[in-house]
């Protein structure tokens, strides 16, 4: 454990979390608190009091309200100094525009341009193409292992491995394989259905 | 499974060791937990001795479905024989041995230092691998000086109320007579004592409340019981659970011990409640040699490696 999750007063520290927890993890790990200081929760009822109870309850809804929301994460990590310079914490999900803006895309387009310029584009080739050494800068910009992934996807670590070394030949299916790809992108913390597009893209139509 | 994550690394050059399996509340199962982790030890390759010390009465014989003993550790006490080895018995189960009936002996309010010291001594000198002392119910500072002094301190819970405040309890009482050990002077050991005191006047109700009390009284002195407090790791094993929930609350436990009670728990595994176990029991036959393809009994072999590992099962996310 890195010396910032060692600080007992961060929002990370009262959901148990590393600072460079997945979106995915900050929800099982806000549901895990919330249980532990439910009503009369086995492990709490006798060690705390009612008001204490309530604090805390409190606290573990202030941390989630803050760690859910990808532009207050990113603002509270930058106070915090959470945040190093060498590797960013995206903001997630990262929008990927669609690939081919579809009718309805393009009617909410005026919208989207007028959403809060604190969320950086992403890359612009990454909107359209996701290598799989691409896909692997991500997640490792984002301090996210392939056996993390494994453990919440459930998903091989071998496959994961050959997504990122875009081993086609050992691929699954298509239609296998964009389940993978939605899985590993929420994992990491970026637009599922993006990622699966922009990777999918490049690959040659299986005969 | 779960990650694991390393808790503290068990002594490597120190080959014998001293389990105990405490709980502070009877009936949840821990002569059987102590009885099939010591069959599954001796399965694995280890040289094991088990001590039965319950207060409720000695009855591990009878989880491996022996007879009561003729020999006793009171034989031992009392200087009826000379050898703490001439009280250890076969079990009929390759590499595991007991010591059986000392059913007074932690109990007895009376006990001698000296004696204790000489049991405990010659305890550590058995030519074993791992002494598993099953220490019975309750939270008598006899029981709680042989969960101290143990290489694994083992801490059984059912996801019940009354265990799991009594395993609180326990925990607090063990914390606080190991911190009272290192109090520096008289006025440092007021403050341990009274803590033990729930409802003590100087309105201690948590460790961090003490060593709060500690750091007014002598700023010196508050190293050395951080320092303890941080050294002291039970290990939560929940028994006779029944579903996902039930397995989730050791990781809570774990939790609340380290935000609460300032104690880094570990939580070391969790078998679950099963009949077959029960019929094993009435039938007066060890589960793990009956129905040995149970949940339960697969899990009492997953919590002994885990266990020689020194780790914790890490939160499944």
């Amino acid at each position: 454990m890195i010396a910032v999750a060692e600080r007992p007063d961060t929002h990370y520290a009262v959901l148990g979390l590393h600072p460079r927890a997945s979106r995915e993890q900050v929800e099982k790990a806000y549901r895990f608190c919330l249980e532990m200081y439910g009503e009369g929760a086995l492990a709490t009822y006798s060690l705390i009091g009612a008001e204490e109870t309530e604090a805390a309850r409190a606290r573990i809804n202030a941390a989630y309200e803050v760690l859910a929301d990808p532009v207050r994460r990113r603002e509270y990590d930058a106070a915090q100094g959470l945040a190093s310079p060498a590797a960013p914490l995206l903001p997630f999900p990262v929008a990927l525009p669609p690939l081919a803006p579809s009718a309805p895309a393009a009617a909410e387009a005026p919208v989207a341009a007028q959403a809060p310029s604190s969320v950086p584009p992403p890359p612009p080739d990454l909107a359209r193409h996701l290598t799989g050494p691409e896909l692997r800068k991500l997640r490792e910009s984002r301090g996210v292992t392939l056996r993390e992934i494994a453990l919440v996807t459930k998903i091989g670590v071998r496959f994961l491995e050959y997504i990122e070394e875009d081993r086609v030949a050992l691929l699954p299916a298509p239609v296998y394989l964009r389940g993978f790809l939605m899985e590993y992108g929420r994992a990491i913390g970026i637009d599922p259905r993006g990622t699966a597009d922009a990777y999918m893209a490049r690959l040659p139509p299986k005969a | 499974m779960a990650l694991s994550v390393p808790v503290a690394p068990m002594a490597a050059r120190n080959r014998r060791q001293i389990w105990s399996v405490g709980g502070g509340k009877g009936g949840i199962g821990k002569s059987l937990l102590t009885a099939s982790l010591g069959f599954q030890l001796a399965r694995m390759g280890k040289r094991v001795v088990l001590i039965d010390a319950d207060l409720g009465g000695a009855n591990l014989h009878t989880c491996l479905g022996l007879p009561g003993p003729e020999r006793t550790l009171a034989d031992f006490i009392q200087r009826r024989v000379e050898r703490i080895e001439d009280v250890v018995v076969e079990t009929g189960f390759s590499g595991l041995r007991l010591i059986s009936g000392a059913s007074d002996f932690l109990a007895a309010a009376n006990i001698k230092h000296v004696q204790k010291v000489r049991v405990l001594n010659r305890i550590r000198a058995l030519d074993v691998d791992v002494v598993l002392l099953d220490l019975g119910a309750g939270t008598s500072f006899n029981i709680i000086d042989f969960f101290l002094v143990s290489d694994v301190s083992i801490l059984t819970v059912v996801p019940e109320p009354t265990s799991i405040e009594n395993g609180y309890r326990f925990i607090k009482s063990a914390l606080y007579r190991r911190l009272r050990g290192v109090a520096a002077h008289d006025g440092v050991r007021k403050i341990v004592d009274a803590a033990l005191d729930p409802k003590n006047p100087l309105a201690i109700k948590t460790p961090f409340d003490l060593v709060a009390l500690v750091e007014r009284e002598d700023k010196d002195a508050v190293a050395a019981i951080t320092r303890e407090m941080a050294a002291f790791h039970p290990r939560f094993v929940l028994n006779q659970v029944r579903d996902a929930t039930d397995v989730i609350i050791g990781h809570q436990l774990v939790a609340a011990c380290a935000r609460h009670l300032g104690v880094k728990a570990a939580y070391s595994g969790f078998v679950h409640y099963d009949d077959a176990v029960w019929q094993s029991v009435r039938r007066r036959r060890l589960f793990m040699v009956d129905a040995p393809t149970t949940p339960a009994a697969q899990e009492i072999r997953q919590l002994a490696r885990t266990l020689l590992q020194g780790e914790s099962l890490g939160l499944p996310w």
